[in-house]
This record gives structure tokens, C-alpha cells and sequence, in this order.
């Protein structure tokens, strides 16, 4: 009796000191079905064929250590001003609440108390001050730095003057007024600048004097006010990010560390069924890395299918030159492309629904009816007429023509050659189809006049409002493409505040005149994903308002929530 | 000798300085730049900054000579891509790792290669001279990146005997040599030299077996032994060295996919993603390394003529036997 009250009290001993010990850093516990803390391990594949130069946003956007394999690496350093839920809505992240003035052009953020950088410095305005003059000094010539001139109206006060060299980077419209206030001031108003500010990944004014941009490719020099700090780093081998004991912000970790090891994209499913890496973007898998998926149960469950950056696929024209300035060619190429067909045949449907329209179903005011499909859909007999109303009647005397693609791997490259495959067929006009340097491509879209009749591309957004993913298309933008009317309601309503059904529409009768002036063909939106390991759990496994499930775009704080069970 | 080598050394720096002209001009001349525009167009101004920033903004023949006063005391530059390090230490730090795969690819692949290369020439026409023919014509037109994914599948994924990357991380003999993680590499790497090896060894001693004095030499009674060694391998090394050497370039400046499917951190992927990049400093660098082996590799295999053969002689002058 004696034995077995002693055997109990050490089993509840023993039960309760590893209920304890099962907590994390900032000694909160983990479920209760975690692995032990000492084991919370995420292991990653990062592109070994992508050379990175920078953890940091503010550095550079395109060149970020993994960016492109699951973006988990990046930005763990540091928070932004906001952060966006499940159903993209903003929620406060460093900053716990903001204001606008009553000219509608500034933007007040009041940023938490008591947030600290891990060398025990806090953290200030001055920090984000410090961080958006870098973003804009020209000495640093950033990769982003139309971005936040929002190519239209209401970009961040002196911010062009600034990226020009006009004025000194501390008369931009970025300012600390004390410790913990932010004020951004724009040209105009700009009603979606609370989900821009999701990108002000802030660096350590201090360390950026002391070291300059690069301070965090070095554990000697790397100062963290995010949730993860670097603790390993070998350039192209191995990166090691651990918990920030310092860390004080809206997004604890669960997990003790993330592990990313560099390796080849053709080798990332190979790691994963070995047991090396507990997640694959969708980037990283082949079509017959798709194929294996789909056909093993476990791995076709723990695929979480999100809309990633509502991508979408389309054709764009030199619609200033012929024959694309005649409107029934354009209407009679919109006509012609089966995207059903090239969806489920060629792209896969796992990776893409047909588009009719340039917002994806998903995506803030997009065309869930389907209203738009009357304008652009596959009827090769109306396409015909439209030919034939052009001059061309049976494609007779319509010009060959070389349809670019911008140096797409094969898979891509094969869902555009199908897209050109089902114009000639249907129209019966020849159309080659060239698969170009990236960079050759974009300097022929970028030359005025274009240098590009024809051509293939997608576009994901930079920021969750229709005045992105519709703003591209307005005269200034990359698209030779010109409507009027178009540009007059995308500028109305970017700026237009306090009415958002008016601005809804506004973007509704936009995006109409888009589809029906045929700026670009719409051939498919993109579905992106992740595969996951079962033991991988989280907040990332419930669904939207949409059923949608995933680590959706701008989720900073899911990672965090993100833990290892048995 | 010495004269030779001085002069071959001399021809060679003409030759870097017209490989220099040459890819410094095509490299301008290609669209594109090293700042990105794969959104949409940047602004005149940011536009200006960048190039400003890389010093692309003044006459490409300015910049060249301004690239040319550095590079003669062995500064390349800022690689674009790593702008925290210098090209001189960036290659000298994945140079090192590549030469590593490079040498033991090298023996591998020479050893075996001229191994078999003679068997199959000393039982030609039998099952292993065809044996050997096939399996080398395999090596040469299966593309190293298959056969090394086809390797990780198997060894790796399906029977977890050896890494499925990295080099001098596991199990080695001694310090970071001889690994573990060197065995799938290599032998991915070595096939297609081994293959290409075997083959010109094969041939060429297939040749000289035939040639009049090997007859002579085995009219006189010499005993076939001697034969081979001293007469039909010595004579048949001569073609072998003009193509061999060749490989061994190739193989010490690395394999973008060799390096990349392996996790190993090396310098092959450089002479691609360079180029895709625009990084100037690095296809500059990337390109003059390379010419720089060729040029002392052929030297180097001229002088090997004259060991292999008495009668070639250096500096031009006729050779007489």
C-alpha cells in the first residue's frame, strides 16, 4: 500500500514536472499533444539555385535568403506596423492601434509599450523612421522603390522627390513624433495604407549606423525584434533562426527553432519523404511531384491548397500598334482560349481554376458571380465573327505572330504553348511561342513604345486591395493598354475613403471596362499550397470564411503558432 | 623549357585580355540589367540610383578600363548577388569546395575510366569490350542530373544507406575527407568523363595495337606484357592526353547541377546564375577564371607531349624521330 502511494506520487511528480518543463521560452505551455520543447524543430528547404543577399525587406524584396521557399525565413527578425487575420483583415501587430486625420492624409500608429530589440535596446518609431528613409535614400537604390509611390495617387508624401534625389530622405512623409508614434503622411488619401503598412518590416535604426544594411547576415551583428533571432548562418548551406527570449511583440513561438537547409528545388519532395524538411511550398514540386501527391492519401490531406498572392495568368498586347489596336482582334483572342479545357488538361486543377476577369475569386471585390465570363470565355464561333469583323475573316491575311513567354519553367511554358495552340486552332493564325530571358522580356514591356506584340505573364499582388492588382493596368503602368475612363475610376476610387460600397463599384465598373476593352486575355488564377508533414499543427489547419484553408498571404503571426506533435 | 613556359604564360594574358574585351562587351550589349523590373517599370530616378550605384552609369568603355585597373591587382569587384562579400572571396571560398569535388572526381573518373578503357581494348570485341562500349555510351548520353536523381532515390530515399547531399558533413574518415556524402557526387559527376575516358583509351590503344612497329616488336619475340606497356600504352597516351586534359577544367570549375541536386555549396552555380543576374563583376570573374585554366591547362598538356614522346619538342621547332 505503502509502495504503491509512493509509485503514484512519483508518477504525478514526474507527470507534472514534464507538464512544466513542456513550456516554451516565455513560459507558456504547448498543447498537450506538442513534442517536448527540445524537439520543436521546423525544417525548411530554402533554392540553392537562388543567390540571396538579405534577410530584410527593407534591403532588398527580391533578394531575401529563401524567399520563394515558403517565405518563413524571412522577416522573422522584426514586425510590421499590422499584420492580416485569416480572412485578410487587418489586426494590430507592433503597432496597437492607428488613426487618420480628417484630411483623410495622415496616418497616426501608436506602437505597443515595452517592445525590445534582443541586444535590450527598445523599440521606437525612430527605428521605422529610420527604416522607411532607408527604403527611399537613393544611395541604397532599393528593388522596391515604386512601391510605395502606389504608382497612382496617394503614395507616401515626398516619396518620389526623395527616390529622386530632390529631397533628403528625412523630409519624407514618414515620421516619429515621439517613441511610440508613427505618422505617414501621403499625397492623397490612400484608404488601404493600413494593409500596405504590412510590409514596414522594421530594422534597428542603431545597428544600421553601426553596421550598415547587412547587419543581419552576421549572429555577431544581427539584432532581432521579431520573434526569431539568428543563431547559425552558412551562406548557401544552412540558416538556424531560435527563439527570442527578448521578444515582446503580439506573436510568440511556439516552435524552439527553424532549420533551413539549402537544396536544389528538383530534391525538395525527396527530403521531404526522407524525413529532412516538414514542409514543401508549391513552388518546389514538379507536375509529377503533383501526381504523387494526389495519389497518396496522407500527402493529398496535409496539401493545404491557399490562394497564395492571387496570382493570375494572362495574355497582355501592344494594343497601340496593330493589329491588337483593333478591339475585335483582341475580342476574337479572348474568344478563342479554352481555359477549361487547358486548365484541367495542362495546368492541373489542383494548381489553377480557369480566369475570366483579373481579381481572383478570393480576392477583396472580386467577380464571384461569375458576371464577367460573358466577356471573356471559349466560343470559338463568336471569336470567328470578331475576326472576320476585323478583316481577317478564316485568319486570312492576319500576321504571324511570336508570342513571348518570360523564361517560364517547363510546366508553365507548356500551359502558354496550349493557350497559343487553342488560338491558332480556333482562329486558325499562326502564332510561335519564344520563351525568353526574364530579363529580356521585361526590358521589351518596359521599352516605350513596347516591344512586345504579344506575350505571357502573371502578376500576383503587392497588397490586398483592388487598387493593386487593378492599379498595374492604368496608363503609367507596365501594360500598353490605354482607357481613359478606366484610369479616372481606378484614381477615384484608390482614393476615396469612407465609402467602401461606392468604392467597391467603382472598382467593379473598372475591372468590367478592363475585361470588355480587353486590356490582357484572363486564362487562369493560380491556386497555391503547401504540403505539410501530419505532425505539423497550427492555427494554419483551420479554415477561412471561404472554407479555404492554409498559410494565407500576409499571415506574419501563423508561423508562430505553428507547432510538432508525435 | 623555361623560355617556353614564359612565353606560353605571356600569350596567355593577351588571351585574358581579349576574353575581357569579348565578355565585357556582350554581356552590355545583352537586355537587362542587374536591378529588377519584374513587376513593372521602376522610376527614371530609382532607375538612375541603381545604376549609380553599380557604376553602370558612366561610357561601357570607361567602366572596362575602370573593371580592368582593379582586376590587375586581383580586385573583381563587388559580386551584385552577395553585395556583403567580394568576388575575390566569394570564389575563393566555393572555388575550394568545387576543386575538392573536382580532384576526386578527376580520380575516380580517370582510374576507372582508363582501367576499363584498357580491358576492353585488350579483350576487344568480346562481352566486356561490349560491356564497356555500352555502359560508356550510357555515361555520355544520360545527363548527370538524372542519373543523380535517379542515385538519391534509391540510395538515399528508398534504402537510406548514404546522405541525400552535402560534402564532408557525414561520416568521415578523416576530418571533413573522405565522407559519406562524397560517394553519390562523385559517381554522378564522374560518369560521364569515366565514360568519355574509356572510350579515347579504348580507341586509341586499339589503334596503336595495330600500327607496324607493335608487330615488329611481337615478331621479335617480345613478350606481350612488354609489348602492351612499352609500346601500345606508351604510344596510345598521346591522343589520350590531348582529350583528357580537356576534362579536367570542366571538372575543377564544377557542375551547376551536380552542385546544386547535392547541397553542395560550391562554385558551379555561379557561371549560371550570374549570368541570369546581370552580376557583372561575377560573369567577368567566372569567365576569366575559366579562360585562365584552359589557357595553362593546354600548356601544361604540350609539356606532357614531350614527356610521353621524345620526339615533340617545344618552342616550334620540328620534331625530329
Amino acid at each position: 500500500m505503502r509502495l504503491k502511494f509512493i509509485y503514484l506520487l512519483c508518477s504525478i511528480l514526474i507527470t507534472c514536472s514534464a507538464v512544466a518543463q513542456n513550456e516554451t521560452v516565455y513560459g507558456t505551455p504547448l498543447p498537450d499533444d506538442a513534442l517536448p520543447y527540445d524537439e520543436q524543430v521546423f525544417r525548411i528547404g530554402c533554392d540553392n539555385t537562388v543567390t540571396g543577399t538579405t534577410f530584410d525587406f527593407a534591403v532588398s524584396v527580391y533578394q531575401r535568403y529563401c524567399v520563394g521557399s515558403g517565405d518563413i525565413i524571412t522577416d522573422q527578425f522584426q514586425d510590421a506596423l499590422v499584420d492580416l487575420d485569416n480572412n485578410f483583415n487587418v489586426i494590430p501587430a507592433s503597432a496597437e492601434s492607428w488613426s487618420l486625420s480628417e484630411d483623410g492624409r495622415t496616418w497616426t500608429f501608436k506602437l505597443r509599450e515595452g517592445l525590445m530589440w534582443s541586444d535590450g535596446t527598445p523599440l521606437t518609431a525612430y527605428d521605422y523612421e529610420a527604416t522607411f528613409q532607408l527604403e527611399a535614400d537613393p544611395a541604397h537604390g532599393w528593388d522596391l522603390t515604386w512601391f510605395y509611390s502606389f504608382l497612382g495617387p496617394g503614395g507616401i508624401e515626398n516619396w518620389s522627390e526623395v527616390v529622386a534625389g530632390e529631397l533628403p530622405p528625412s523630409e519624407l512623409g514618414v515620421k516619429a513624433v515621439d517613441d511610440l508614434t508613427l505618422e505617414v503622411t501621403t499625397v492623397a488619401p490612400f484608404a488601404p495604407l493600413p494593409k500596405v503598412m504590412n510590409f514596414s518590416f522594421v530594422m534597428q535604426k542603431k545597428a544600421l549606423e553601426e553596421h550598415g544594411p547587412y547587419y543581419n547576415s552576421d549572429p555577431a551583428t544581427s539584432v532581432s525584434s521579431g520573434p526569431y533571432m539568428l543563431k547559425e548562418f552558412d551562406p548557401g548551406n544552412r540558416i538556424v533562426l531560435e527563439a527570442n527570449p527578448m521578444y515582446k511583440g503580439y506573436r510568440p513561438p511556439k516552435l524552439k527553432q527553424i532549420e533551413a537547409i539549402f537544396m536544389s528545388p528538383s530534391t525538395f519532395l525527396a527530403a521531404f519523404e526522407n524525413g529532412e524538411i516538414d514542409a514543401v511550398p508549391y513552388q518546389m514540386l514538379t507536375p509529377a511531384d503533383f501526381a504523387l501527391i494526389e495519389r497518396d492519401p496522407v500527402m493529398s490531406e496535409n496539401y493545404l491548397r491557399h490562394y497564395g498572392d492571387f496570382r493570375t495568368d494572362y495574355l497582355l498586347f501592344d494594343t497601340l500598334n496593330p493589329p491588337f489596336d483593333d478591339l475585335n482582334v483582341r475580342k476574337a483572342f479572348a474568344y478563342a482560349v479554352d481555359r477549361e479545357a487547358i486548365v484541367k488538361n495542362v495546368f492541373g486543377e489542383i494548381k489553377a481554376m480557369p480566369a475570366h476577369s483579373m481579381l481572383m475569386p478570393g480576392f477583396p471585390g472580386a467577380d464571384v458571380d461569375g458576371e464577367l465570363a460573358e466577356l471573356q470565355h471559349f466560343d470559338c464561333e463568336r471569336a470567328n465573327t470578331y475576326l472576320s469583323d476585323a478583316g481577317y475573316p478564316g485568319g486570312e491575311g492576319f500576321p504571324a505572330l511570336e508570342m513571348w513567354l518570360r523564361g517560364e519553367a517547363p510546366a508553365m511554358a507548356a500551359v502558354y504553348q496550349a493557350v497559343a495552340a487553342s488560338i491558332a486552332q480556333c482562329l486558325n493564325v499562326e502564332i510561335s511561342v519564344s520563351n525568353k530571358d526574364s530579363k529580356v522580356y521585361m526590358d521589351a514591356l518596359n521599352a516605350r513604345p513596347s516591344q512586345l506584340s504579344i506575350g505571357a505573364i502573371s502578376y500576383g499582388m503587392d497588397f490586398l486591395d483592388q487598387s493593386n492588382l487593378l492599379g498595374i493596368w492604368v496608363s503609367s503602368g507596365r501594360h500598353s493598354w490605354v482607357n481613359e475612363e478606366y484610369d479616372a475610376l481606378v484614381g477615384e476610387a484608390s482614393s476615396l475613403i469612407g465609402d467602401d460600397e461606392r468604392r467597391d463599384e467603382l472598382f467593379k465598373q473598372a475591372e468590367r471596362i478592363l475585361v470588355d476593352d480587353v486590356g490582357g486575355v484572363f486564362i487562369a488564377h493560380r491556386w497555391q499550397g503547401d504540403l505539410f508533414k501530419p505532425n505539423i499543427q497550427g492555427a494554419f489547419r483551420e479554415p477561412d470564411a471561404t472554407g479555404i484553408n492554409g498559410v494565407h498571404w500576409g499571415n506574419s503571426w501563423v508561423y508562430s503558432d505553428l507547432y510538432k506533435t508525435q | 623549357m623555361f623560355r617556353y613556359v614564359v612565353g606560353r604564360l605571356l600569350s596567355l594574358v593577351m588571351v585574358l585580355l581579349v576574353v575581357s574585351v569579348i565578355v565585357f562587351s556582350i554581356m552590355h550589349a545583352v537586355p537587362g540589367g542587374p536591378f529588377d523590373e519584374s513587376k513593372g517599370r521602376l522610376p527614371e530616378a530609382a532607375k538612375e540610383n541603381i545604376l549609380r550605384k553599380y557604376g553602370l552609369d558612366k561610357p561601357v568603355w570607361q567602366q572596362y578600363l575602370n573593371y580592368m585597373s582593379h582586376a590587375v591587382r586581383f580586385d573583381f569587384g563587388i559580386p551584385y548577388q552577395q553585395p556583403n562579400t567580394t568576388v575575390t572571396a566569394l570564389i575563393g571560398k566555393t572555388w575550394l569546395v568545387t576543386v575538392q569535388v573536382g580532384i576526386v572526381t578527376i580520380i575516380v573518373a580517370f582510374s576507372v575510366g582508363i582501367t576499363a578503357g584498357i580491358i576492353a581494348a585488350n579483350y576487344q570485341n568480346s562481352w566486356i569490350d561490349t560491356l564497356v562500349t555500352f555502359t560508356s555510351t550510357l555515361g555520355v548520353t544520360i545527363p548527370n542530373f538524372v542519373i543523380a536523381m535517379w542515385l538519391i532515390l534509391f540510395f538515399a530515399v528508398m534504402q537510406r544507406w548514404l546522405p541525400m547531399g552535402g560534402w564532408g558533413e557525414s561520416s568521415c574518415v578523416v576530418g571533413q575527407f573522405l565522407c559519406k556524402d562524397w560517394i553519390l557526387p562523385v559517381i554522378a559527376y564522374s560518369l560521364a568523363p569515366m565514360a568519355i575516358i574509356a572510350r579515347y583509351t579504348r580507341a586509341s590503344i586499339v589503334d596503336v595495337k595495330r600500327a607496324d612497329f607493335v608487330r615488329t616488336a611481337r615478331a621479335k619475340g617480345v613478350k606481350p606484357r612488354d609489348v602492351m606497356v612499352k609500346h601500345v600504352f606508351r604510344n596510345a597516351q598521346i591522343p589520350m592526353v590531348t582529350v583528357l586534359g580537356a576534362e579536367i577544367p570542366n571538372l575543377i570549375t564544377g557542375s551547376i547541377f551536380i552542385e546544386s541536386i547535392f547541397r553542395i555549396n560550391g562554385l558551379g552555380k555561379f557561371f549560371v546564375t550570374s549570368t541570369l543576374n546581370r552580376d557583372y563583376p561575377m560573369i567577368m570573374a567566372t569567365f576569366l577564371l575559366i579562360a585562365a585554366l584552359w589557357g595553362l591547362m593546354y600548356m601544361l598538356t604540350d609539356i606532357a607531349y614531350t614527356l610521353i614522346d621524345p620526339r615533340v619538342r617545344l618552342g616550334g621547332r620540328d620534331s625530329s624521330g
